[in-house]
């Protein structure tokens, strides 16, 4: 798409703030529009990177599955984790990958439990590994303009 | 005229039967948080010889709201703290009949000339007035702490609950809220609820007033440095008062995006004065279960506003912003709060 999808959102949002915001009343919906321009410019930011950091995502996942099949001692949980690790994204859809990524972020959760009730070295490395994962994860989705 | 003033008018006069040639005017909806439509309105009428303009919020239920709660427990908290060293607006009607205004709502005056917003406490003038800001929000916050609920009636308004199961109460409730309206499964939350069932806290030496929503933001300030008045107590509950030190120590309500929290401090000197004005003592390890809970309670609130706004059922768009701008940042508080973030 021409012109450039986050630069639209870039001037749509300019224009709604500068433009538009000061002439609308009341102060409600004054602060609606800027509001709604806040959200062009996350939208504006996640455009770029939506695909890739999900693929990205994704793939950790499917490979901390792999790593923690050995240490896993939950028969179903392991079947499962082999599953997982050997799926693969139905297509570079955001919408699918978002499918894949919820259904991988659930099975982490079980994961993670059934890790923290293990006692052996192992399991705490794959504790770790998950630790590191999620921290990744919020890396991911940082914003530019978040708080934190 | 907005499609409101005559029937709020009908309304005051069943009210003030005394009144004479009534009227409302300059209805205006503003922002006024996020769990109900909040309007400012001038009432006026005569009453024997005296001419009365009284300037007035009107906090009504919307049909679908950020934080569900109860309205009754909201207005009594702003009755008990009148008139204490706790500012708040007079609490004048509770109306829980929905034909007046076709959802309950209930009206207290407005304290006007002031700001709210945790930007502009973030410009000049009120930059300027940052520790004095910061002195009297956590003074007040102790002197909320320090309140006898019993004293102030609020034990039957708000639900009691043993000082022991204090810290479950709010865990359950929080955890069910994200249980019922996640859009996604949440890692770092559950792994958050977990670590807070293995590492309860210790119980309160008694029941406190939380207020339940103590950000920068939910305060009116003058230009002068003052805190003006306390809103939006619409979570206001029993419990443990580290719970509402905690929220307002929550790493999302960084505005300044410096560390300071609520934007105007560090966290050692809000501490420093709460203990001060509460004479209670922030116990380092109660204090984290608590920081670490207010960014679950935060992520659960966030959760919620996407289900409402993605369901439809509010499109104020300040719904889907919280999700998107707020969510992300209260994984990684929560990550600082475990000693995960590095």
């Amino acid at each position: 798409m021409k012109p450039d999808v986050p630069k639209a959102l870039e001037i749509v949002a300019g224009r709604l703030l500068f433009d538009v915001a000061p002439h609308v009343a009341p102060s409600y919906r004054q602060s609606s529009v800027g509001v709604t321009a806040m959200l062009l410019g996350i939208v504006r930011e996640e455009w770029d990177r939506a695909a890739a950091r999900r693929v990205q995502e994704n793939a950790a996942l499917r490979a901390l599955f792999r790593d923690a099949l050995p240490v896993v001692t939950d028969t179903d949980l392991r079947g499962k984790l082999a599953a997982a690790a050997d799926s693969a994204d139905a297509s570079l859809l955001v919408s699918e990958l978002d499918a894949s990524n919820d259904a991988l972020r659930a099975l982490l959760i079980e994961l993670h439990a059934h890790v923290e009730t293990l006692q052996s070295a192992a399991a705490r490395a794959l504790e770790d590994a998950i630790w590191r994962e999620l921290v990744a994860s919020t890396e991911r989705r940082k914003l530019s303009l978040a708080p934190f | 005229m907005h499609e409101l003033a005559p029937r709020i008018a009908a309304y005051a006069t069943g009210r003030l039967p005394q009144a004479a040639e009534l009227e409302v005017a300059d209805v205006e909806r503003i922002h006024g948080g996020a769990s109900r439509e909040t309007y400012r309105l001038k009432l006026r009428y005569r009453d024997g010889a005296t001419r009365v303009e009284r300037r007035l919020i009107l906090r009504r239920d919307p049909p679908g709201s950020l934080i569900e709660t109860d309205r009754a427990i909201e207005f009594a908290a702003y009755r008990a703290f009148h008139s204490t060293p706790v500012p708040v607006p007079e609490a004048l009607w509770l109306e829980n009949d929905p034909s007046h205004l076709d959802y309950p709502f209930f009206v207290m005056e407005e304290l006007a000339g002031f700001e709210a917003s945790p930007q502009t406490i973030l410009m000049p003038p009120y930059s300027g007035h940052h520790e004095k800001l910061a002195q009297q929000k956590w003074s007040i916050l102790g002197a909320i702490a320090s309140a006898d609920p019993e004293k102030l009636g609020l034990v039957g308004p708000m639900a009691p609950v043993a000082p022991t199961e204090a810290w479950r109460r709010e865990l359950d409730h929080w955890t069910r809220v994200i249980d019922e309206d996640q859009l996604e499964p949440q890692p770092i939350m559950r792994a958050a609820i977990r670590w807070l069932r293995r590492n309860p806290p210790p119980a309160p030496a008694r029941l406190h007033v939380v207020h339940g929503d103590y950000p920068t933001g939910n305060f009116l300030y003058d230009k002068e440095g003052n805190v003006r008045g306390i809103l939006d107590w619409e979570m206001a509950h029993l419990g443990d008062p580290l719970e509402d030190l905690a929220w307002s120590l929550n790493r999302v309500w960084c505005w300044a995006r410096d560390g300071r929290v609520g934007g105007l401090t560090s966290k050692e000197n809000a501490i420093r004065i709460w203990e001060s004005a509460s004479g209670l003592r922030a116990d380092p390890e109660a204090l984290r279960w608590w920081e670490l809970f207010s960014s679950l309670k935060g992520q659960a609130i966030w959760i919620s506003s996407g289900r409402e706004y993605q369901a439809g059922k509010n499109q104020d768009p300040v719904l889907a912003l919280s999700g998107w701008w707020l969510m992300n940042a209260q994984d990684r508080a929560a990550l600082e709060t475990l000693g995960k973030l590095g």
